[in-house]
């Protein structure tokens, strides 16, 4: 086989791949940015969609606040991930890290939406918790458990936790046992042991979780709105609202892109910081 | 335990399920000696250095470190360390971090003093200007040296070291080996040295412990280990051998020289355990001790050469004994020197050794294998 030929069989087993990215992710994009700076009445050049965002007090909350809660939402489930992963790649027996596994890829099995509804059914006033807490003599009356910003949070997590467990074995995987037995052997304790050897080995597994959980969070729309309900002020839900309810798609583009230039800041700024390669992470 | 010996085990056994592992060894190690545990793989001799080390805890028995006994003491605890098998160096670090890690753990040192410590300890090993390379910047044969200064720079009681040349080549093994034997003896630190490799044990050693099937077989410097071995096993695993089987014990000369029969020929030799006439018995002679005279001499066996394997230094010599009753062939190695007998193919020469250079041990059971998963 020439060159010539090779390169062409090389594209062509790309094309489809490139298809499907220019169609259907940056065209759609640059059609979103172009139309951010499009008044929407008189469809000249503008910056007021942007304004617009900023100086409201609500909006710039909104964003705060979907920001904040995203990177503590993040922050939390690999506080959770990290030890259930240790677990699964370092301690568990076979027939433990099997169940384990089970309990962490199962749910999605089912989609984000049917999850979300099982909360409900568990959260709502007259759900399953509450029923319990009452059977139990705790408390006499109903309580609602849905619309709280922990409820937001318990829901974001347990979605997330598969994404950011993954990663995390992945890298684990290839810690060699007795690095952590020479850490041990020159005097090493549980916390130097880990500080020193083992999150560093996991570092770009660390970093992939987080990116990844940290984007689903920031633009999950379905789990926020179903358990934070119509007062849940997640960053998605007013872009949905301007697109949906008012049909101002010019706003709603403004707020996509800001969505977007933050989140990819962020990820930026999370790998400079901890000195990662975006490559390497990867 | 008196205070001279670094390292001692008393009746340690451990078990994993149903498999013995270790079976009630027990041995002493000097202060200050270089002491190897030898012994093919899967003879227990890395659960007996994790044992020491503290990552296992035995079944039963006690171990002494420097004279305390440590079996409740946690690895981190234990005044001795270990340089590991794939050297387990910490590839997030840089080699003077990698050497400074112990001393951080145990603080109570200012950052000037590590450094100095971990500079001087990588000085010792013949490591400078490297200090501040990644693992994976170096050639193996700089990180082991990195290995060995990271433990050493701790001043453990004991050192213990899993292997650690396996994994070189031939050429590097040979001068590690030299540099390492140096090392132990300019430190003074007493060494623990696990290895299947039978050559680096004899060289590096004062004294060494054979090991087969979780159980101590000999524990002897490695001179009467080559010479005068103990057990069936530990003449047939160290040092190269002529092994002829299933002859007869004819009668004793005296307490220790028996005359043994084999395929019809007679040959003298010591009876390396408990013999007494009639009893079934395998002969082990060193290729190095038989002497070989050309032509047909007195006192000696008969034989013809059938092969010449010439190996530099010296040459393999295949003789087929003439007066066997089977046919049997020894190998002989001679040495290129100066009255070296000239051989060729279909030479009719004599052998005949000291009868101390044969060893004769009750022929083994056949063995049967076992039914293992």
């Amino acid at each position: 086989m020439n060159a010539s030929t090779k390169r062409r069989s090389l594209w062509l087993l790309l094309t489809p791949m490139l298809l499907w990215i220019g169609l259907l992710f940056v065209l759609p994009h640059l059609k979103l940015f172009y139309l951010s700076f499009i008044s929407r009445r008189g469809g000249e050049f503008t910056f007021a969609n942007y304004l617009y965002f900023f100086q409201s007090p609500l909006y710039r909350k909104i964003f705060l606040r979907t920001a904040v809660f995203s990177i503590l939402v993040t922050a939390l489930t690999l506080l959770i991930s990290f030890p259930l992963a240790f677990i699964i790649t370092k301690v568990a027996g076979k027939r433990l890290k099997m169940m384990l596994l089970l309990a962490v890829i199962l749910p999605y099995w089912v989609s984000e939406l049917i999850q979300a509804f099982t909360w409900m059914v568990l959260f709502r006033e007259s759900g399953v918790l509450s029923y319990l807490l009452q059977m139990l003599g705790i408390t006499h009356h109903n309580i609602e458990f849905l619309y709280h910003d922990t409820t937001i949070a318990v829901g974001l997590v347990y979605t997330s936790l598969l994404f950011m467990t993954i990663p995390i074995m992945n890298s684990l995987d290839t810690l060699d046992d007795s690095l952590v037995e020479a850490a041990y052997d020159l005097g090493g304790n549980f916390w130097s042991t880990l500080r020193e050897i083992i999150i560093p080995h996991a570092a770009p597994g660390i970093m992939v979780g987080s990116i990844m959980v940290f984007m689903l969070n920031l633009g999950n729309y379905v789990t926020v709105t179903l358990l934070g309900g119509k007062n849940s002020l997640w960053l998605t839900e007013i872009i949905y609202n301007q697109f949906i309810i008012r049909f101002n798609q010019n706003k709603g583009s403004a707020f996509s892109v800001i969505l977007l230039t933050f989140s990819v800041i962020f990820v930026w700024i999370m790998l400079k910081i901890t000195k990662q390669d975006l490559s390497e992470a990867m | 335990m008196s205070p001279e010996i670094d390292v001692g085990l008393v009746n340690v056994t451990k078990k994993f399920g149903n498999l013995v592992a270790v079976d009630n060894v027990s041995l002493e190690v000097p202060k200050g000696s270089f002491f190897s545990i030898l012994g093919p793989s899967g003879s227990g001799k890395t659960t007996l250095l994790r044992m020491i080390a503290g990552f296992e805890v035995p079944t039963s028995g006690d171990i002494f470190i420097g004279g305390q006994r440590v079996n409740d003491v946690p690895p981190n605890k234990r005044p001795c360390n270990m340089v590991f098998q794939r050297l387990a160096l910490f590839p997030m670090m840089n080699v003077l971090d990698n050497v400074t890690f112990g001393l951080r753990r145990r603080g109570g040192m200012s950052k000037a003093e590590m450094e100095r410590r971990a500079k001087d300890a990588l000085a010792r090993v013949g490591l400078q200007g490297l200090e501040k390379r990644k693992i994976n910047q170096i050639s193996g044969g700089q990180q082991q040296r990195v290995a060995l200064a990271r433990s050493l720079v701790l001043e453990p009681t004991v050192l213990l070291l899993d292997e650690p040349l396996g994994s070189l080549d031939l050429k590097l093994r040979q001068s590690m080996k030299l540099e390492l034997k140096h090392l132990q003896a300019r430190t003074g630190t007493t060494f623990v040295y696990i290895t299947h490799d039978q050559t680096i044990a004899l060289a590096m050693s004062d004294t060494v412990a054979v090991i087969n099937h979780g159980k101590i077989e000999q524990i002897a410097p490695p001179e009467e280990l080559y010479r005068r071995p103990a057990t069936h096993f530990v003449a047939s695993f160290v040092g190269e051998n002529n092994k002829l089987v299933n002859g007869k014990v004819v009668a004793f000369q005296d307490e220790e020289k028996v005359e043994v029969d084999i395929a019809g020929i007679r040959m003298l030799g010591r009876a390396g355990e408990a013999l007494s006439v009639n009893d079934t018995v395998d002969l082990f002679i060193r290729p190095e001790m038989i002497t070989v005279r050309p032509g047909k001499g007195e006192n000696g066996i008969l034989g013809k050469v059938s092969e010449i394997n010439f190996d530099g230094s010296h040459s393999l010599v295949i003789v087929s004994l003439l007066e066997s009753k089977q046919p049997l062939s020894l190998n002989v190695k001679i040495q290129h020197t100066e009255n070296a007998p000239d051989l060729k193919i279909g030479d009719l020469v004599t052998l005949s050794w000291r009868w101390d250079a044969a060893n004769a041990f009750l022929s083994m059971a056949q063995p049967h294998i076992e039914a293992e998963a």
